[in-house]
């Protein structure tokens, strides 16, 4: 059990996958000599040193496999990041305060405890200090809901 | 006395109304952050970085440099008060900082512990003033063979002398050189791992990046610890003064501290932390009272604040003269510095004389701001410590995405910041250090273009790095640093160093 959730042998995974990621979305670039070399040269020597690091890691997990990964918790990683996905698409199809507002509230879900009143109010305040500082302090150009201000 | 007019007209830059404007607000910011825990510098200035476009490259600088080294002092202030480091490099200074405050000197700890942080501040510039010139001169006689050389230098001793595990801290450099070169390829126009997305052509913006790996990922990765309601009581301060017997203590402690944080801080991956934990050993086996030591030791207090500072300043040396980013931090300069149009590296002294000599000059204005700053108005900063971390993420999350769209007005950066945000939290999972990505990732193209030019010098003959000198000089001290790590007594030693009593 210790050794299969073992953060060595995971991250030496991870290593090695990268370097192997890089090796075939590269495979297209020229690799060249050692005095001209391609695009490819040096993104391929570094990913042979990458994969060769992740696998001695890797090796050295299953001699010992030392801390073991703690528990996940899915909602604040899902959550957060729904929310800057959500702000993302948002932003400039509907302004900064609709994208604001989500982005708050899947924040707050995504917290330990959900108070819809205190949410609302971060709402409230944060777009007032954005409109305060980005668009009439910095004169940005955003727009705050998108067709009308 | 070339030295005495450039420093002259570094305080006549840094003088003007809109520079110490800038130096302001940078410290403000700096403690602001320092005082809450769940944000540090790193998140920070590379929120703020697309806010420094439209500034001139000299005012966005000092104020970046003064938010680092006003993140070390509002980090001492709540360790000391309420037993919370703001920030790593003041981890130890909760030790005995919080224990003196147990016994009623709160006010002693925290105005020996500006002082001690002023002198060393003091100290760091003047050190660089004298150093950075001759750095510089040495620097110019490098070619791309010897860069490339220095920078594998860096890198490296970034690693040993950081925390955690080298092997995979190692692997983070590469993965961050590899992430790196994603762009265009200079040499030959080649598009390299970009997808065809316009926005990655040009090559992959680390500021989103910095934000997702220590903004994003530490946001969630403080929601996963279920933080119960923190009950911060605040020490009583009485008088600010020392008594005869703490100065007399503490004066000698801050000088120790300094030199070792002025040493420490030059060293690549160095840097503040690193200079206060070490500071706060070399101080104990030196007292004649090791045991009191944890139990609110003045020298315990005074050395470690002073080292962290004199390391915060010194850690520029490398960056200004030669262009390597000692820590995640220098890495997000020499980003802004790139952004600005100025290619860090000696021509910045000659070149920019007006912005390097500016940005130290303002660096001493800073140190003295921030005494200013923190003693008096020492309660206002212990009261924010009272905000729920539950308003302060979302506040945090929000200024990161805006700060990312605005690098280019394109909600490309911000979806970069959440792709990053989950690879980071993966990496905080597998206990994966983000500071060496950091540092790979921004010296990757430039370290590439040296390896490139050397080879085609050398007409593919790979022996050039050992055959001239200087740079068979830097690849040799690279190949003893990674052989000390290979000594079992140098890792106790090291994983020591790290974990003073915990």
């Amino acid at each position: 059990m210790n050794r299969l959730f073992s953060k060595d042998l995971w991250s030496g995974l991870m290593f090695a996958g990268f370097g192997v990621l890089a090796l075939v979305m590269g495979s297209n670039l020229a690799v060249g000599t050692a005095i001209r070399m391609g695009p490819g040269y040096v993104p391929r020597m570094l990913s042979y040193i990458l994969i060769g690091l992740g696998l001695a890691i890797v090796a050295r997990s299953l001699i010992s496999p030392g801390e073991t990964i703690e528990r996940l918790r899915w909602k604040p990683v899902t959550m957060i990041t729904i929310g800057v996905v959500v702000f993302a698409l948002l932003f400039e199809r509907a302004g900064l305060a609709p994208a604001l507002v989500c982005l708050i509230f899947l924040a707050a879900l995504g917290g330990q405890e959900f108070k819809l009143v205190e949410t609302i109010l971060a709402c409230i305040v944060l777009t007032a200090l954005c409109v305060v500082i980005f668009k009439l302090g910095l004169s940005m150009n955003i727009s705050i809901i998108r067709g009308v201000w | 006395m070339d030295l005495l007019n450039h420093v002259i007209q570094g305080f006549g830059v840094a003088l003007s109304f809109q520079n110490l404007l800038y130096c302001l607000i940078g410290c403000m910011v700096g403690t602001l952050i320092g005082v809450l825990p769940g944000i540090g510098p790193v998140a920070t200035i590379a929120m703020l970085l697309p806010l420094t476009f439209k500034l001139p490259p000299t005012s966005a600088l000092i104020m970046l440099a003064g938010i680092y080294y006003g993140a070390s002092y509002g980090g001492s202030t709540t360790a000391i008060l309420v037993n919370l480091p703001g920030e790593a490099s003041s981890v130890v200074t909760t030790l005995d900082g919080y224990k003196m405050a147990q016994k009623g000197r709160a006010g002693a700890a925290l105005s020996i512990s500006a002082v001690g942080s002023f002198f060393a501040g003091t100290f760091g510039t003047v050190l660089i003033v004298l150093f950075a010139p001759m750095l510089t001169a040495m620097a110019q006689k490098f070619g791309p063979a010897e860069y490339c050389s220095l920078m594998a230098l860096g890198l490296v001793a970034a690693v040993v002398l950081a925390s955690g595990s080298v092997i995979k801290a190692i692997a983070m450099v590469f993965l961050g050189l590899l992430i790196g070169l994603i762009g265009t390829d200079v040499n030959t126009g080649a598009q390299r791992y970009t997808f065809n997305i316009p926005e990655l052509s040009d090559g992959i913006d680390f500021a989103p990046i910095a934000m997702g790996l220590f903004g994003i990922a530490e946001i969630i990765g403080n929601l996963e610890k279920r933080v119960g309601g923190r009950h911060v009581v605040a020490a009583k301060i009485s008088s600010l003064w020392p008594t005869r017997e703490e100065a007399r203590l503490a004066a000698p402690a801050i000088v120790r501290g300094t030199t070792l944080g002025s040493l420490l801080g030059v060293l690549p991956g160095g840097g503040p932390t690193l200079a206060a934990f070490s500071s706060y050993t070399l101080e104990k086996k030196l007292s004649k009272t090791p045991q009191e030591f944890g139990k609110g030791a003045v020298q315990g207090v005074a050395a470690p604040e002073a080292a962290n500072n004199a390391a915060a300043q010194t850690s520029f040396i490398p960056m200004l003269t030669l262009g390597i980013p000692s820590n995640a931090v220098m890495a997000l300069m020499v980003g802004a510095m790139i952004i600005q149009g100025i290619q860090p590296g000696p021509e910045v002294m000659t070149k920019k004389p007006d912005l390097f000599w500016g940005m130290i000059a303002s660096m001493w204005i800073g140190n003295a701001m921030l005494v200013i700053i923190n003693l008096p108005l020492i309660g206002m900063w212990v009261r924010l410590l009272t905000v729920p971390y539950r308003f302060l993420y979302p506040a945090i999350l929000l200024f990161c995405c805006i700060g990312a769209y605005s690098l280019q007005n394109s909600d490309f950066h911000v979806m970069m910041v959440a792709i990053f945000g989950v690879i980071g939290y993966i990496f905080l999972k597998l206990g994966c250090e983000g500071a060496p990505f950091l540092l790979g990732l921004v010296l990757g193209p430039q370290m590439e273009e040296y390896f490139r030019r050397a080879m085609l010098l050398s007409r593919g003959d790979a022996t050039v790095f050992l055959t001239r000198p200087i740079s068979a000089g830097l690849l040799i001290v690279t190949a003893l640093l990674l052989l000390l790590m290979v000594l079992p007594n140098f890792r106790k030693k090291r994983e020591e160093a790290f974990h003073e009593e915990g």
